[in-house]
Order: structure tokens, then C-alpha cells, then sequence
């Protein structure tokens, strides 16, 4: 007999009402391709998570959430990044999907448009896709990542015309002025499959995380973005938009 | 049809007295939306003003007044007003806002101790008066065993009304606003002459004194209404009249009653038919349906009792519980939400936030959107309601009942309950292991048996153990409580509100546990980690080892959550082999108030790794920081608690920051709302909801003048935070917070 796929699951959190539409049960995948200098969850870069499960054994325990679901609620897969476990994803969102779970997807977009991948990216019901930097130069800087996959798996989405949410942290000193955000507000305006562009404030709880791991933290002494900026700049975000 | 009764549909309620029949024949349900609410007129704000005021200064001095003189009853004192010429609701308990009575029939002591407390001396009067009269307490340590007695040293069982009033009684003060207390006269003298043709048993013989008693008291509070210049013989006219003639019943419980709830039951969708007459007939427009809804909370926001400083440990912060029972849904149907039910929400706008009165809304999947969105920004903006299932309640108790005290549901004017506290099970398991000693006085409590072995704990011989002295616990628990409550019967029997009871009333007889989730975690330790025994140089087990890992109550796992709810059934079980006093009917409750840190205190060290004296959780919560899969995970743990084997309630308390529900206001209000239809649709059957950042908190510890009104729901109850002391402070700061970065 086959040995059923099992999940690499860094953590799971039953009540997570920001990322996605309604309630959402998250569950944070192990692993990550980026490294990204405000990562507020580098214990999910690599190695092992605390639970192995399979997709049918998380696909059960997500069930019995589905009472707090309603008509918008559902699953936000999230992580380190979903994609470098897709098999697995793909696996959970179509036992999800028999049970009548929405399910959402949150990742950076850099895993290389694989046939798994792709599959995995049309089934979620919603992708919240993580726009890091507006080039290629800020992707290698300070994420260590690949800006041309990340556009590529925009123009997959738009292609499939998925629904698609793109967040953006803003970093004091990195990305927060009005010419940078203008950067980005140029690349997403080009996607008509993007519903909704969220600006996330940059925060240090998650400083404690490289402390206790013992790697260096590059963003030390880096203060957290003031709700008020936030505001300021999403208004400013929205304007350069017009109507999403 | 009486004159009074102009323009109501007629029914059964016209020849008898059914309240019930009343209110279904006449309600309005009201589906829409809060947008018709109207603020505090200039009047409202004049008394809020005062209000806070007094507020401010009895929390100054810790208590404003006591009338040291005399003794509290219907008829004792002069009439009293917040201010005479804005009052639109009148009554006070004493001569003056915020004076409180001294009220000995219940314990002269725990009076005494009260008074010293606050630097006043009970009059030699009062003390004379006592001198001949035997109270409550006298009765009950007449009769208290050796065994009763050691229990309650050791607080195996505390919190029994044994030395105050029981409380939890609902009067349906509705019967006086629709009928007036001639009728409600002339039908208990009916009955006590019905009772009077039996033969003179001596349960016979007891309530025809009890009906004597209850005729004296209701001719008293027509009198207490004339000396405000109310008639209260007759009907209410129009809604004014008709909240009036109802708090005149409250009012005069609370003069006669000091017991630890008073609540006021299930009145707005029957005083909504009052306001929808008034407004219809134009005597009444939106503005002054509020106002005097406003003025009687104003008055329900004022109620007081004289406690001492031990019965503020057990319920913290001076509470009165004057609860109020809101929504639902009728047996045919239709939600029973109205619009004064809107009303009395908003004024926590109108009055500002505030502990009392203590609203409750009954949950129902069916209820008006527009009701749930409210109650959910209520909760939101305030912290000051809490949420029981009507969907599991209406089964057990029709559509005519309401809540007393926390979560204690009673059919109104039907039911009554014999209030009985507490029992702490986590302390039964460590008698087990102790061969029936208590395991802080080294004393023998239960029955000598078996000290276990030090080494690594078994734990089917555990729990062999444990059931042993379960069985041992419920028996001494019942005979208590039936002493108790033989006694208040005897020396402090509430006359008016049993007044506006049927003669023949429903007993329910409230059992409750504490330390749910400490046994629930210390038998799973037990069953899945390894448990090492540690003795104590009197030779009893103290501490434990506990190695590796185990399933916790608090996140969904049917491990360790079918051990919770096994507690919970067996213990019920047992319970029912003891006969109760007047065959009242056992009922459960997993609600510890603010005990759970008293209970704490009292309780060694525990298998799940909790340490002598610290905290338990609250009510039927999972322990601290021991939820990891987060808040809906610990609400699925506490909905498989079967409410059929506690219909006395479920207490759950729910922190929440404000960030972690939602990204803004209205977000917020969608994801509470169907926060509560995923937790009440699976049976679940309460919930305590705070919305707030833990930081605030801190704050007003360390500065009260802060946030002088800061309202946070507790076990149960809401609770100015500012009136906790230190530790239940620190405690609920410590509480799981569900918050996310």
C-alpha cells in the first residue's frame, strides 16, 4: 500500500479573521523559497513543522470549523509559502472543496510555474498574493527573491482570471514613500483579476522569533510603520488606482 | 375588558393570570435595524451627570452610606429620588441613592462584619432586634454536621448561601403592570383558601404560612407605591405606568431580599406592547420611549447590597446581577426581539457602559439580522452583554423564561431555583489520591481509604478512586444544600417574590462545579504523560512530575474533551441519587464567578501542572495559555459540554483584541456575529464576549482614574474592572487573549 502524502504544517490557528473574506481557519505551511528582510515568521523558513498530517486527516479537523464559515468565511492556506508544497495544497483544497470549504490561498508567487503549481493556483477559490517590490532589484535585495516569477504568476492569474486580493508590507525606510507605493500602484493596476490592494503596516513582533532562533535579525532597530502612515499611504494607494 | 387593557388583543391572560398569553397575542417582533434609536435627551444627560457623580464617590470611599438604624424591608424607609423633579422612574432601596440597608434576616454576622468594614457600627438597635430572632444562618449551623462543617473549612464546597441570602429568585414583576396587586391578591387569597380545605400535612401547613407571608408583603408594596404617589391596585395604563408598577415590584424585592442575584427577568417584549400602544396612540414618540427606559436603568444601574470583603473575593467587583433576558424566539416562531429590546442596548450609548444592569441576549439562529449586527457592535463598543442559545434553552424551558444571576434559566413566575454554589472537583481528585484528606489542612474530610503510592500514577485506579469519592462529594453536596435551603425557607423566605410566583412553583435545585478544565487536564495527564506521585513529610501526595506530552481542553480534541464531558455527566448522575429538598429538580452549572481564583488558593498542586494556589479558569474555560490552536478551537471544546446534563448553564468567557476580529468596525461586527452562529448552532450555551486590547488593561491596573468605567465581562457577569482587586486583575490579564501579529 502507498503511504498517504503527508503535510509539513509549521502551526494552525483556528480563529484568523484578516486574511481572507469571513472567518478563516488558517494553516501555515513549512518552507519557503524568499528570505525576506521583514519576515515575521522565519520559523517557517525550513525543517520540520510540529504536525505531519494527511491532507484527509487536516482536511476533518478543518471541518468541524465549518459552523463559523457562513457565506464568505472558509480556509487560508498560508505559511512560509504553500507552494513549495503543492502536491500536498492541491490534495487539501479539492477535500475541502467536496466538503463545500471556500478556500483561499496566501503566497509570495515565486514558486516556478510548474503543471502542479498552476493546478494548485486555479483550484483555491481566492489568492492573496503578496507583492513584495515593484522590481527586480528589490526582490533580489531584500527578499532574495525572483521578481520575473512573480509576475509570472500574476499573468497566470490574470490568464485563468482568478480572484486575486495583492498585499504589500511597508517597511519604514524600504518602501514607504509615495513614489514607491506610485511603483507598485503601476504594476497592479495592469491586472484587472485584482480585487483589492492592502497595504499591511510593518510591525517588530516578530523580532522575538529571531532572538529565540538565534539568527541574525536584518531589520534590527527598524521601528514598526504608524497606523496613521498606513492610512495615509493606502489612501494615497487607492487614489492612484481609481476603482479597483 | 378592563380599561387599562384598551387596544390589547384578548386571550387566556384576561381570565387567569398568564403573562405568557400576553405577551404572544400582543408583541410586535421588529426585524430592522438600530437606525431609529435616538440619544440621551438633555433630561437623561442631566441625571447621567449625577449618576456619575455618586458613582465616582462610593468608588472613592468604597461604599457612599449605610443606614445603620434600621432594618431593611418593604416599608422601612421614607421615599427616596435621584433627583425629584427629573425622576421619571421613582424608588429607591433606602432614603437616597446609593445609601445602603443593613439586611440581617439571611446572617447578623456577615451584616456586622460589613458595616466594620466600611467603618460604620450596626446599631444597638438592630443588634437588640436580632438578639430574639433566629436568621438564616443560625438555622442552617444548627443542623450542619461535622462533615458539612470540614467540607466547608476546606472549601470542597464554598460559596454556599449559607450566611447571606440565596438570590436567584425572578418575581414576575409583569404581573403587577398588567393586572395590579388587587387581582394578584384576590387569587392568592383563592388559593390559600383552596389550601386551606387539604388536610394539615406539614408540607400543607408550611405554605399556607407561606402564603400568609406573601398576602403581607404584596398589601406592604401598595403601600410603598402610595407613598410615591402610584396606585399600584390597579393596572398600568400606558407604558410609563406600566415600567413603573414593574421596577415597584423589583424595588420592593431588593428592599426585602439581599440575596447574590436579583435579577429582573424577561420584561422588554412585554413592555414593548406598552410602548407600541403609547406610540401609536401619539402619546409617546421615540425620544421619550427612550428616556424612560434610560431612567429605569439609571435606577437598575443604582441597586446595592452591604457585603463583606470575603463575599467580594467569590464575586468580585459588588455585583447585584439585576439581569435582563433579551430576543429569543416565540414557540411559534417568530423572534421575540422588539423594539424596546433595541432599547435597552442603547443605553450603553445613552448611560455610558456599565457592570449592571447585567444584559443578556438570547441567541437564536433565527433572530433579525439587524439585532444580531447590533448586539454585536454593542458588545464591541461596550464588553458589557453576553450571549446563552435560545435555541437550547426554548426546549427546556418554552419561550417564557429568563436568565438569574449568570446563566441560570427559569421559567418566569413558574420556576424558582435553591441557589447552591459550588463544588470543586479538582480538589474531589486530590482527595482521592489522598485517602479523603485535604491535601492543604492534612485533615480527613471524605471517608478514610487508600493513600496512593508515590511513583507514576495508574489511571484506571485513578479514576476508580476518584469516582469513589465523586459519589461521596454529590451525596454531602445534596443533604448541604437541603439543609440550606429548609432554613431559608424557614427564616428568610422571600415573601413578595414568591408573591408573584405561581402558588404551586416548579423547584429547581442548582447544583455547580469549578475546576472543569484543572480535572479534565490532570486526567488526561494522568491517561496519557506520565504522572509521578510526590509525598509530602505528612505522607500525602502534594506535587506531581508529569513528563511528556498530553491533550489539553481547549482545543477540539475529543481526547481530552470527552473526559471534561464525561466529569460533567457523572457528576450529574450522582447528584440525582440524593433526594432534594421539596423534590426540587437537580440542575448543573459550570460557572465559577470570580471564585476561580479563591478556589485556586485553596487548592494544592495538580496533575496538569498547575501549582498550589494558582488560579483555576473561569466557568467551563480551558486553563490559561494551554489553547493552542486558537479561540475557535477552545470555543469547540466548551460546545461539547451537553447542556442537557447542565441546564443550570455553561459559563465561557471570550477576550478578543480588537486588530485580531476584524480590520474595521463593521468587519468586526460580521465576524462576531458569525462567530456566535458557529458556536450556538453546535448546542453550545454561553458566551462572554470582550473586545479589547490587553494593554488596556495594564493600564487601568496600574491607574484606575484611567478608564473610571471600564466594563469587561467575567464569568458570568460584567464587571467595572477597577472594583477587581490585584489578583483578579492580574488573573484576567493573564487570561488567553486571542490575539494575532
Amino acid at each position: 500500500m502507498d503511504t498517504p502524502r503527508r503535510g509539513n504544517i509549521h502551526s494552525v490557528e483556528s480563529l484568523a479573521a484578516l486574511d481572507g473574506k469571513g472567518i478563516r481557519y488558517e494553516v501555515f505551511f513549512m518552507g519557503c523559497p524568499f528570505r525576506c528582510a521583514y519576515c515575521h515568521n522565519p520559523d517557517t523558513w525550513e525543517g520540520e513543522g510540529a504536525m505531519h498530517p494527511t491532507a484527509e486527516e487536516l482536511a476533518v479537523k478543518i471541518a468541524r470549523y465549518k459552523p463559523y464559515f457562513g457565506k464568505e468565511g472558509g480556509v487560508t492556506l498560508s505559511g512560509g509559502e504553500v507552494l513549495t508544497q503543492s502536491a500536498f495544497a492541491c490534495e487539501l483544497i479539492d477535500l475541502l472543496h467536496e466538503k463545500g470549504i471556500n478556500v483561499a490561498l496566501d503566497t509570495c508567487g515565486g514558486a516556478p510555474l510548474s503543471g502542479e503549481v498552476k493546478r494548485t493556483l486555479s483550484s483555491a477559490d481566492m489568492i492573496i498574493l503578496d507583492l513584495k517590490f515593484y522590481d527586480e532589484n528589490g526582490y533580489k535585495r531584500y527578499c532574495r527573491g525572483d521578481f520575473n516569477a512573480v509576475m509570472n504568476t500574476l499573468g497566470f492569474l490574470e490568464e485563468r482570471d482568478a480572484y486575486v486580493w495583492i498585499r504589500t508590507v511597508v517597511v519604514p525606510g524600504i518602501n514607504d514613500s509615495e513614489e514607491e507605493i506610485a511603483k507598485y500602484a503601476e504594476i497592479v493596476k495592469k491586472y484587472s483579476c485584482v480585487k483589492r490592494w492592502q497595504l499591511l503596516a510593518f510591525h517588530t513582533m516578530g523580532f522575538a522569533k529571531y532572538e529565540k532562533m538565534g539568527i541574525p535579525n536584518p531589520l534590527e532597530g527598524t521601528p514598526a510603520l504608524s497606523k496613521d502612515r498606513l492610512e495615509q499611504l493606502q489612501r494615497f494607494a487607492d487614489e492612484r488606482l481609481g476603482e479597483l | 375588558m378592563r380599561d387599562e387593557w384598551q387596544g390589547f388583543r384578548e386571550g387566556k391572560w384576561c381570565d387567569s393570570i398568564d403573562v405568557r398569553d400576553f405577551i404572544v397575542a400582543n408583541y410586535t417582533p421588529y426585524e430592522g435595524d438600530a437606525s431609529f434609536l435616538k440619544g440621551a435627551t438633555d433630561r437623561t444627560k442631566k441625571i447621567s451627570v449625577k449618576l456619575n457623580a455618586l458613582l465616582a464617590e462610593e468608588a472613592k470611599k468604597g461604599v457612599l452610606d449605610v443606614d445603620t438604624e434600621n432594618v431593611s424591608s418593604i416599608l422601612t424607609y421614607a421615599p427616596g429620588y435621584v433627583d425629584k423633579d427629573l425622576d421619571i422612574i421613582v424608588g429607591l432601596q433606602t432614603d437616597a441613592p446609593l445609601k445602603r440597608a443593613v439586611n440581617p434576616f439571611a446572617g447578623i454576622r456577615m451584616c456586622e462584619k460589613a458595616c466594620d468594614a466600611y467603618g460604620y457600627k450596626m446599631s444597638d438597635k438592630v443588634r437588640t432586634e436580632f438578639k430574639y430572632r433566629t436568621t438564616h444562618n443560625d438555622g442552617v449551623f444548627r443542623v450542619y454536621t461535622e462533615e458539612m462543617r470540614a467540607a466547608r473549612h476546606v472549601g470542597v464546597i464554598t460559596g454556599l448561601p449559607d450566611a447571606y441570602a440565596r438570590g436567584r429568585i425572578i418575581g414576575d414583576y409583569r404581573r403587577i403592570a398588567l393586572y395590579g396587586m388587587d387581582y394578584l391578591i384576590e387569587c392568592k387569597k383563592r388559593d390559600k383558601r383552596e389550601y386551606g380545605m387539604k388536610d394539615m400535612s406539614e408540607e400543607n401547613i408550611r405554605q399556607l404560612e407561606e402564603l400568609s407571608k406573601q398576602l403581607d408583603f404584596m398589601e406592604q408594596l401598595k403601600t410603598m407605591a402610595a407613598q410615591y404617589g402610584c396606585d399600584i391596585s390597579r393596572p398600568a395604563r400606558n407604558a410609563k405606568e406600566a415600567v413603573q408598577w414593574l421596577y415597584f415590584g423589583y424595588l420592593g424585592a431588593v428592599k426585602e431580599q439581599n440575596g447574590a442575584a436579583n435579577s429582573i427577568g424577561r420584561i422588554t417584549t412585554f413592555l414593548d406592547i406598552y410602548f407600541e400602544r403609547d406610540i401609536k396612540a401619539g402619546l409617546l414618540d421615540e425620544s421619550a420611549a427612550q428616556e424612560i427606559i434610560d431612567d429605569l436603568v439609571v435606577k437598575l444601574r443604582l441597586v446595592r447590597h452591604l457585603r463583606t470583603p470575603e463575599y467580594n473575593d467569590l464575586f468580585a467587583g459588588d455585583p447585584t446581577w439585576v439581569t435582563t433576558s433579551e430576543g429569543g424566539v416565540c414557540e411559534d416562531g417568530r423572534p421575540m426581539v422588539t423594539k424596546t429590546s433595541f432599547r435597552i442596548l442603547q443605553t450603553l450609548y445613552n448611560l455610558g457602559s456599565s457592570a449592571e444592569p447585567n444584559i443578556t441576549v438570547l441567541w437564536a439562529q433565527t433572530l433579525p439580522q439587524g439585532f444580531k449586527d447590533f448586539c454585536a457592535k454593542v458588545s464591541i463598543d461596550t464588553d458589557s452583554i453576553q450571549y446563552e442559545n435560545d435555541d437550547v434553552m426554548r426546549p427546556a424551558y418554552g419561550d417564557d423564561y429568563a436568565i438569574a444571576c449568570c446563566v441560570s434559566a427559569m421559567k418566569v413566575g413558574k420556576q424558582m431555583q435553591f441557589f447552591g454554589a459550588r463544588c470543586n472537583l479538582a480538589k474531589v481528585l486530590l482527595m482521592a489520591l489522598n485517602g479523603g484528606k485535604d491535601e492543604i489542612y492534612g485533615i480527613q474530610v471524605a471517608p478514610e481509604g487508600q493513600i496512593f503510592d508515590e511513583g507514576v500514577l495508574d489511571y484506571h485506579k485513578v479514576l476508580e478512586a476518584y469516582k469513589q469519592y465523586m459519589s461521596w462529594m454529590a451525596k454531602l453536596y445534596v443533604n448541604t444544600l437541603n439543609v440550606i435551603h429548609y432554613m431559608h425557607d424557614k427564616y428568610a423566605y422571600e415573601r413578595l417574590m414568591m408573591s408573584l410566583h405561581d402558588t404551586d412553583v416548579d423547584r429547581l435545585m442548582a447544583f455547580g462545579i469549578c475546576g472543569l478544565s484543572v480535572l479534565a487536564d490532570s486526567l488526561s495527564a494522568i491517561k496519557y504523560a506520565k504522572v509521578t506521585a510526590i509525598k509530602d513529610e505528612r505522607g500525602l501526595i502534594t506535587d506531581f512530575k508529569t513528563e511528556g506530552d498530553f491533550p489539553k481542553y481547549g482545543n477540539d480534541d475529543d481526547r481530552v474533551d470527552s473526559i471534561a464531558k464525561w466529569i460533567v455527566e457523572s457528576f450529574f448522575e450522582e447528584l440525582k441519587k440524593t433526594p432534594t429538598y421539596r423534590n426540587a429538580k437537580h440542575t448543573l452549572s459550570i460557572l465559577t464567578i470570580t471564585s476561580n481564583v479563591v478556589y485556586g488558593k485553596k487548592t494544592g498542586s495538580t496533575p496538569d501542572g498547575r501549582k498550589r494556589g494558582e488560579p483555576f479558569a473561569p466557568g467551563a474555560n480551558p486553563m490559561h495559555g494551554r489553547d493552542c490552536e486558537g479561540a475557535l478551537a477552545s470555543l469547540n471544546s466548551v460546545a461539547k459540554l451537553p447542556y442537557s446534563c447542565c441546564r443550570d448553564g455553561i459559563s465561557n468567557t471570550f477576550s478578543i483584541t480588537p486588530d485580531t476580529l476584524g480590520e474595521n468596525d463593521a468587519d468586526r461586527v460580521n465576524k462576531l456575529t458569525a462567530m456566535l452562529d458557529g458556536y450556538f448552532i453546535q448546542d453550545a450555551h454561553h458566551l462572554n464576549v470582550n473586545v479589547l486590547n490587553r494593554q488596556k488593561l495594564i493600564d487601568a491596573m496600574n491607574d484606575p482614574t484611567l478608564y473610571p468605567n471600564l466594563t469587561i465581562r467575567v464569568s458570568g457577569y460584567a464587571v467595572n474592572f477597577n472594583k477587581l482587586n490585584k489578583n483578579q486583575q492580574q488573573e484576567v490579564i493573564n487570561r488567553t487573549f486571542h490575539e494575532k501579529f
